[in-house]
């Protein structure tokens, strides 16, 4: 069993980075390897509340989140720097994701086996 | 990203690696260098476990690219490097679908006129991705 750290880096919607990403997270999941996600940079913006992607004509992937805990996924980071530079309040973010500090998140992926970035 | 002097890092060790190509046949670079980073690795003697290709990489796999005749045909060149190396090269299904790359048999479940999955490529799922990762001792994504 290996554990993989799913980086997010890209905003929500306009790239098919976010679904694909979460895809393979899921998946991973049910392999039963060790999953950790961490959203940075604008990937940030998937843990806003009350988006209603279906607007803009694209499926709400980020629903899926919400079965994070049915996968056994419970580790979700939030960079606490891209949050304040986009002012979302790292409190306030979705699925229970926690923030953590630049060198926090170089931390988690110096211990991963593998990193992927979406 | 691949880190440089990735090949170095690995050493004299025979590696296990599994390579996974998310950027398109053209328009990007990352596809060529995952082609020119495997076909280094196999000459350097380390195995690769398999090519898994996702995103806009299954469009390497397509049989309709068509570059011009003077111009790098990328297709060929994977289609060559894994009849020499017995490598697998693998795609996922589901980002193939959404982006019209079909087997034949996608294409009849779909009921599609038409298939353009080139030879030698496969279909699968992420799961073979997912294993392919346990059974290598590193992954390059390019």
């Amino acid at each position: 069993m290996k554990s993989l750290t799913i980086l997010f880096r890209h905003a929500p919607h306009s790239t098919a980075h976010g679904r694909e990403g979460l895809d393979l997270a899921l998946l991973s999941a049910s392999f039963e390897q060790t999953v950790r996600l961490i959203f940075v940079d604008e990937g940030v913006l998937h843990l806003i509340d009350n988006q209603d992607s279906e607007l803009i004509g694209t499926k709400d992937y980020i629903a899926t989140l919400k079965a994070l805990p049915l996968y056994d996924i419970e580790e979700v980071y939030a960079c606490q720097q891209s949050c304040m530079d986009l002012s979302l309040d790292p409190a306030a973010l979705r699925f229970n994701a926690q923030p953590l500090l630049a060198k926090e998140i170089s931390q988690q992926l110096s211990v991963a086996n593998e990193v992927l970035v979406f | 990203m691949v880190p440089s002097g990735a090949i170095l890092f690995l050493g004299n060790h025979m590696s296990k690696i599994i390579i996974v190509v998310n950027g398109s046949v053209y328009g990007a670079t990352a596809s060529r260098r995952a082609l020119k980073y495997t076909q280094a690795a196999l000459t350097e003697g380390h195995e690769i476990t398999r090519v898994f290709f996702y995103q806009d990489g299954v469009y390497n796999t397509s049989a309709l690219v068509s570059p011009a005749s003077d111009e790098f045909d990328l297709v060929q060149e994977w289609q060559q490097l894994a009849q020499a190396h017995d490598v697998e090269l693998v795609n996922c299904v589901s980002a193939a679908l959404r982006r019209g790359v079909l087997s034949a048999q996608d294409a009849q479940e779909n009921q599609k006129e038409q298939y353009n999955l080139a030879k030698g490529f496969q279909m699968g799922g992420l799961g073979e991705l997912v294993t392919g990762i346990e059974a290598s001792e590193r992954m390059v994504s390019f």
